[in-house]
């Protein structure tokens, strides 16, 4: 029996809100949704639910210049989080949902603390599962995102970690996990291949969610403006 | 001279032989000695060439009708049919700034005289001023109007030519403010003065008026962008969300969904156009083959690219790559990835499929595919490929690399 998952639903365009929950499978809970910024706080707030599947484009009266409505509520939602459960640090969760393959928009919410990405035009068995990762802790990484990760590191151009708390590049074994990813292979399938076990792997794909959260590392929106990677 | 005529005459009639067997058409040869109505004019009327100019400035002296006719008729006729610029022979610019210098030298030398005889000639004096005034100004026009998409004259002429203009000019108003005669003729001299000043902002206006067409065109490009990226704008907030939901209510791989899936691609490819490198590389390439492949297959390829690419799109490597790509749409089918990265060392290609699989062993040695066009080709061309069963016995993965190091040689040589 998998665990039951609470739900919000963030995205302005009420058809692919129903549509998304028409095709979300039943240990998913939908508790809420919304349409821009403001209500999203709101809703979010409310229901503190265990993700929060989020549009990174999103209507708001005051998104700031240079962010997306998506990375927007991230921020807010999690203050207002935090401030509703006195300061404790808020289990709620982001998965961000995009049309957009432009790179600064999903690497913009990532760096707000989504903890992955994955495509609309993904199915509702993908975006199942996604929610379920997310909310056991995992990152959820496209193969686009794994490869536009290695691009923004310099994996490309040999550039490795020597240590593991760098956090402007990969680690040799960061490197393989995040080629694998971008081939098409599932975690399940990147551990076989490597003969580590699945949960190393997932370890793995975090460190590097949270490389990509916290480094400084001027190339990420760079490669990623001038190659439109993702 | 006679010889020209008769080439030109044959070319136009040539060119117009079976419309008009009698007489050619009345247009203007391309490669031509200053505008080409001599020459299209002797053409049409099946004279040399000589008699035809002889005529004109003979014309000319009868109060400037020869002038007048010329003119008009530089105006109404049509250049020959054709593709190419037409070239002038003659360096009309520098003629006419000639004719310019000649006329000015002529009034300065003669404004001595003018003075001496207390007024007689004036008039004369004063068209020799006007004459080489309006002359170098129509130099400056021809250089900047006419001569400038000429590859052999260009801007650089354009350039000389102004400062010659400008020169000559200016040193006439100061000649003549500070000559004789303006102490004897203030009123005529003072014109004069004024219309080599004139003349010097008239060589200048074409510049102004080609920097007005530029800031016109500026804007013009600079609106249509901004309308643009505002269309852009609003098919993603609604086009694109809807081919997202269309593709997945309707399961990746049914004909719906890749319908849906192309034209998200199309779209995608239309709103971020500008950006998009101009020569094909080979992650572009891929990318497009995929797009193709997915109209035509059931299939989603989803190609990765890293790394700088310098693979151009045209080398056996892409060509081993969309065979793989083929392979995997035609026999397996569902989601397909391709991922490529370029490092220093190599360019490398991996191309991954979900379907039944396949060992190389199994496959007959009469079945080429796989064995010649991904796995040969690749050998021969200085690479190495590989068809290996997926993880967990799951699909089939090619593995196709190319070493850098020559081709970094080549590039550097």
């Amino acid at each position: 029996m998998v665990e039951h998952v609470r739900v919000v639903i963030v995205d302005d365009h009420s058809i692919f809100r129903s549509g998304l929950k028409a095709d979300l499978d039943e240990t998913i809970e939908v508790v809420g949704e919304a349409h821009d910024v403001e209500s999203a706080v709101a809703v979010v707030t409310d229901a503190a639910p265990d993700v929060v599947l989020l549009d990174v484009h999103l209507p708001g009266v005051a998104v700031p210049a240079g962010t997306s409505g998506g990375a927007e509520v991230i921020r807010r939602a999690a203050a207002s989080l935090r401030q509703a459960q006195d300061g404790a640090e808020p289990s709620t969760r982001f998965l961000a949902l995009s049309v957009s393959d432009k790179a600064e928009d999903v690497v913009g919410v990532i760096r707000a603390g989504a903890r992955g990405y994955i495509t609309k035009g993904s199915s509702g068995a993908d975006v199942s599962r996604a929610v379920h990762a997310v909310a056991g802790g995992d990152a959820v990484f496209s193969p686009k995102l794994a490869g536009f990760v290695l691009d923004a590191f310099g994996a490309p151009v040999g550039e490795t970690a020597s240590a593991s708390d760098e956090l402007d590049r990969l680690s040799a074994r960061e490197q393989e996990v995040m080629r694998l990813i971008a081939r098409g292979y599932a975690y399940k399938e990147v551990a076989a291949e490597l003969f580590i076990s699945t949960k190393t792997v997932e370890t793995h794909v975090s460190a590097v969610l949270r490389k990509l959260q916290l480094s400084s590392r001027h190339e990420l929106t760079a490669w990623a403006n001038a190659r439109r990677l993702l | 001279m006679e010889s020209r005529a008769q080439q030109v005459t044959d070319a136009a009639a040539s060119v117009d032989a079976d419309a008009a067997p009698s007489a050619p058409r009345l247009t203007r040869p391309r490669a031509c000695v200053a505008t080409g109505v001599a020459a299209g004019l002797a053409a049409h009327l099946g004279w040399p060439v000589w008699i035809v100019r002889t005529a004109f400035v003979v014309t000319s002296l009868a109060s400037g009708a020869g002038l007048l006719l010329y003119v008009w008729l530089w105006v109404f006729t049509p250049w020959a049919p054709g593709e190419e610029r037409p070239t002038r022979r003659a360096p009309v610019a520098w003629l006419l700034m000639v004719a310019a210098a000649i006329s000015l030298i002529a009034a300065w030398a003669t404004s001595g005289r003018v003075v001496e005889s207390g007024g007689n000639g004036l008039e004369w004096w004063l068209l020799a001023v006007f004459a080489g005034v309006g002359l170098a100004v129509a130099s400056g026009a021809w250089a900047t109007f006419i001569d400038r998409p000429d590859a052999d004259r260009g801007p650089r002429q354009e350039l000389a030519i102004r400062i010659v203009a400008t020169a000559l000019l200016a040193i006439t108003a100061l000649a003549l403010v500070f000559g004789p005669n303006a102490n004897w003729f203030p009123v005529p001299t003072f014109v004069a003065a004024l219309a080599a000043v004139i003349g010097i902002a008239l060589v200048y206006v074409p510049t102004l008026i080609a920097s007005w067409r530029d800031l016109t065109a500026e804007r013009t490009k600079r609106i249509r962008e901004e309308q643009r990226s505002e269309i852009a704008a609003h098919l993603h907030d609604s086009v694109l969300q809807t081919l997202a939901l269309i593709q997945n209510r309707a399961g990746a791989t049914s004909e719906v969904a890749r319908i849906a899936r192309a034209q998200e691609r199309e779209l995608r490819d239309w709103l971020f156009a500008g950006d998009a490198p101009a020569e094909s590389d080979l992650g572009t390439d891929l990318r497009d083959f995929g797009a193709a492949l997915e109209i035509d297959h059931a299939v989603t390829v989803d190609v990765v690219v890293v790394g700088e690419s310098r693979e151009r799109a045209s080398g056996e490597m892409a060509a081993a790559a969309r065979e793989a790509m083929l392979n995997a749409a035609r026999h397996a089918g569902g989601e397909v990835s391709v991922y490529v990265e370029s490092t220093p060392e190599a360019v490398e290609v991996f191309v991954r499929d979900r379907g039944p699989g396949f060992a190389l062993a199994d496959v007959p040695g009469d079945r080429l595919g796989v064995r010649e066009s991904i796995i040969g080709r690749m050998r021969r061309a200085g690479g190495s490929g590989e068809v290996r069963q997926g993880v967990g016995g799951v699909g089939t993965e090619v593995r196709l690399r190319f070493p850098a190091a020559e081709r970094v040689e080549v590039g550097r040589g």
